[in-house]
């Protein structure tokens, strides 16, 4: 069968992005009218949920992988983007809530000067986001990680002459950088002894696909040739963890969080807090899953010693403990916060420590079902807390505008002169909280569900307990809106933006649509993505089919 | 060069690698200079970079490596002794990359600092201290 490539946009969207972005600089020796570039800015962000749209139908209903070799290079030469169910989601994800992000900006950045590097650096955080999701390659993949960190830290820095912004984005790029230098250190560990980086051919060595032979001249390519693969890969993937967790402010790594995000503009901060921590989190299943997954030979088949359990079995208890503590210590730092948005970045904290909970039940020996329910309940809350706390970034950023103050108490009684941005405040709480009428609910009980089917009561408990101690952070931001004190300005002189409304709006109804939809989407989205992300055997052999039609046709085949 | 030496030289190397990487870790951390930081986390980038070279490294039995460039016309035996003898491409394109960005992420930091020499009048970071944490 002849070779039939794949249209180009599965890899179009980041570097499109790109490309917008470092046109931008160019845009402003000609063009001077804001109204341009928000237009532009817009123009983009609608392209890229374009694509992304159309990149998660086409997997969906083709039901498999799909690969796109970049430039036309037969797989394990080049760079590959594979996207899955997993990726397509997520990706799908980044770009509408990044969408909702730029439009709220152009409210954002009316009176704001510099507003022409604002969006460079936002298109570019997009780009980098969607590169991370799309790609099939791990060097790739930190080179998208720099893309998504120097964005993000000249967007904490956008206020260049405000002290406390340069300082929370020194904080942030100090530590940021070396991250990622360690996380490239990881992925010479990986190159060193797999010989390949990229993902499937990765996870094709950790589950012994040896006897796959290459057709044409690339025989030589299987086999390992340097060192040991069992240490490296432990190496790597400590290194590389400690860059995803400290990427998604987990626990001990999240000291950067809570100063890095209130400090950025406020879309700004509802891109970091709702996207760009998932970035992180979406890396690591992608490790932990797909590369190096159950059943993968190396890491679960051959424990160091006997009664130590096997590595990967420790690296996810590792995870699950320090998804636990964030859980636990966001929510009680939610509570003792002035600050609303502080408050809200502690909640990110709070709530990416259920993310690492729910991905850190996939160990050996649990039951398969139990852990793709518990996957599902990943992807599911990863959702609901992006739309949900990019809407509270959006809603109290607008208030934050009008009163000029970020302090809980100088906002009190907010509601009365600013209804639409003080009811989609109490949506977006209550979301997060987990109350029925809305998916945070949902995710939260299948969160629940998962960890009592896979037998570990304990953290289905402290899901519980972490939830009832973020009840008072919550409290708090709910009494801000309607509490019968006096408005802190006076009745009348703020007028809400339609544009604002609109996307806050939009936000607030994709929470109820989500419960509404709930038993569709769970069928058909996230279980479905969760079985595909726990089994990578078709991420494997989409990747194999695609490599040997490629040679094959290079030869006549 | 006699094998012995040749593996000598190469734990020497890497036994400098690895110190290099913890110390610039240490300076990165422990260091209140932000200047400081800067330089260490560009000692740390360039021992990854050394790394990475490293691995791509192999020893054609006797004979030195040649570089991974085909100088000479493509027949069949020239690109069999070609992939037989020629140091791993890979990891140098690896590196090459890693360069670049770790140029625009020092140019960043250099910028931050200097904005904080502005607004704080120091760059030790004990001073600078605004933020709760």
């Amino acid at each position: 069968m002849a070779f039939v490539p794949p249209s180009p946009i599965y890899g179009l969207s980041a570097i499109l992005l790109i490309v917008a972005a470092f046109a931008v600089p160019i845009f402003t020796l000609f063009v001077k009218n804001k109204r341009f570039y928000d237009a532009y800015a817009i123009a983009f962000g609608v392209f890229a949920l374009a694509i992304s749209i159309s990149i998660a139908r086409k997997v969906f209903a083709s039901n498999a992988p799909i690969i796109y070799p970049f430039g036309g290079w037969p797989p394990p030469l080049g760079i590959v983007y594979e996207v899955d169910m997993f990726g397509a989601v997520i990706g799908l994800l980044i770009s509408s809530v990044m969408f909702l992000i730029i439009v709220y900006s152009t409210w954002y950045t009316e009176r704001l000067s510099g507003y022409e590097w604002y969006y460079t650096l936002l298109l570019g955080l997009e780009a980098g986001m969607l590169g991370v999701v799309y790609t099939g390659d791990i060097f790739n993949l930190f080179v998208m990680l720099e893309v998504v960190a120097i964005s993000a830290y000249g967007l904490v820095a956008f206020y260049r002459n405000r002290p406390q912004a340069v300082e929370a984005a020194i904080k942030y790029a100090i530590v940021g950088a070396t991250a990622t230098t360690i996380y490239f250190i990881a992925t010479i560990f990986i190159y060193g002894s797999y010989n390949t980086l990229h993902m499937a051919g990765i996870a094709m060595r950790n589950y012994g696909y040896f006897h796959l032979t290459f057709p044409g001249m690339l025989n030589y390519l299987p086999g390992v040739f340097y060192g040991n693969m069992l240490i490296s890969a432990c190496i790597a993937l400590a290194l590389s963890l400690w860059v995803f967790t400290f990427k998604a402010a987990v626990f001990p790594n999240h000291f950067w969080l809570p100063d890095a995000h209130p400090e950025a503009p406020a879309p700004v901060s509802a891109a970091l807090s709702g996207l760009v921590v998932k970035v992180g989190a979406y890396a690591s299943a992608r490790f932990m899953y797909t590369m190096f997954g159950l059943g993968s030979t190396e890491l679960l088949n051959h424990g160091i010693a006997h009664g130590v359990p096997p590595p990967r079995t420790m690296f996810m208890i590792a995870l699950g403990v320090m998804g636990a503590l964030s859980a636990v210590i966001g929510a009680i730092m939610m509570g003792i916060q002035r600050d609303v948005k502080r408050l809200l970045a502690y909640s990110t904290v709070n709530h990416i420590g259920f993310i690492y909970m729910a991905m850190a039940v996939g160990v050996q020996g649990a039951p398969r079902a139990a852990i793709a329910l518990a996957l599902a309940a990943m992807v599911f809350h990863m959702i609901n807390h992006s739309v949900g706390k990019s809407l509270l970034f959006m809603s109290t950023g607008a208030m934050i505008k009008h009163v000029g103050s970020r302090d809980l108490d100088k906002l009190v009684g907010i509601g009365k002169v600013m209804p639409v941005a003080g009811a989609t405040t109490v949506i977006g709480a209550l979301n997060l909280l987990g109350v029925p009428p809305f998916a945070g609910f949902l995710s939260k009980y299948l969160l629940y569900q998962a960890f009592l089917a896979v037998g570990m009561p304990y953290l289905a408990v402290l899901v519980v307990v972490a939830s009832a101690l973020s009840l008072l952070g919550y409290a708090k931001l709910i009494y801000m809106v309607v509490s019968s004190k006096p408005a802190p300005v006076a009745p009348g002189s703020i007028k809400e933006s339609p544009v604002v409304c609109g996307v806050l709006i939009v936000l607030a109804i994709a929470t109820v649509a989500l419960f509404a939809a709930y038993p569709f989407v769970l069928k058909h989205v996230f279980v479905v993505t969760a079985q595909h992300l726990i089994d990578p055997r078709i991420y494997i052999s989409k990747y194999y089919e695609v490599m040997a039609w490629m040679w094959s046709s290079l030869y006549g085949g | 060069m006699s094998t012995e030496v040749l593996s000598f030289l190469f734990s020497i190397v890497f036994m400098s690698m690895i110190v290099n990487t913890a110390l610039a870790l240490y300076g990165v951390l422990a260091r209140p200079s932000l200047v400081k930081k800067i330089i260490a986390l560009t000692i740390l980038g360039d021992s990854a970079n050394t790394f990475a070279i490293m691995v791509g490294f192999r020893q054609p039995s006797g004979t030195n490596p040649i570089p991974p460039v085909l100088l000479w016309k493509p027949t069949p035996s020239n690109i069999r002794y070609f992939i037989s003898h020629a140091v791993d491409p890979l990891p140098q394109a690896l590196v090459l990359t890693a360069i670049v960005i770790g140029l625009a992420v020092t140019l960043f930091l250099v910028f931050l600092t200097i904005q904080i020499y502005r607004q704080y009048g120091t760059t030790d970071v004990r001073k600078v201290a605004k933020l709760r944490g």
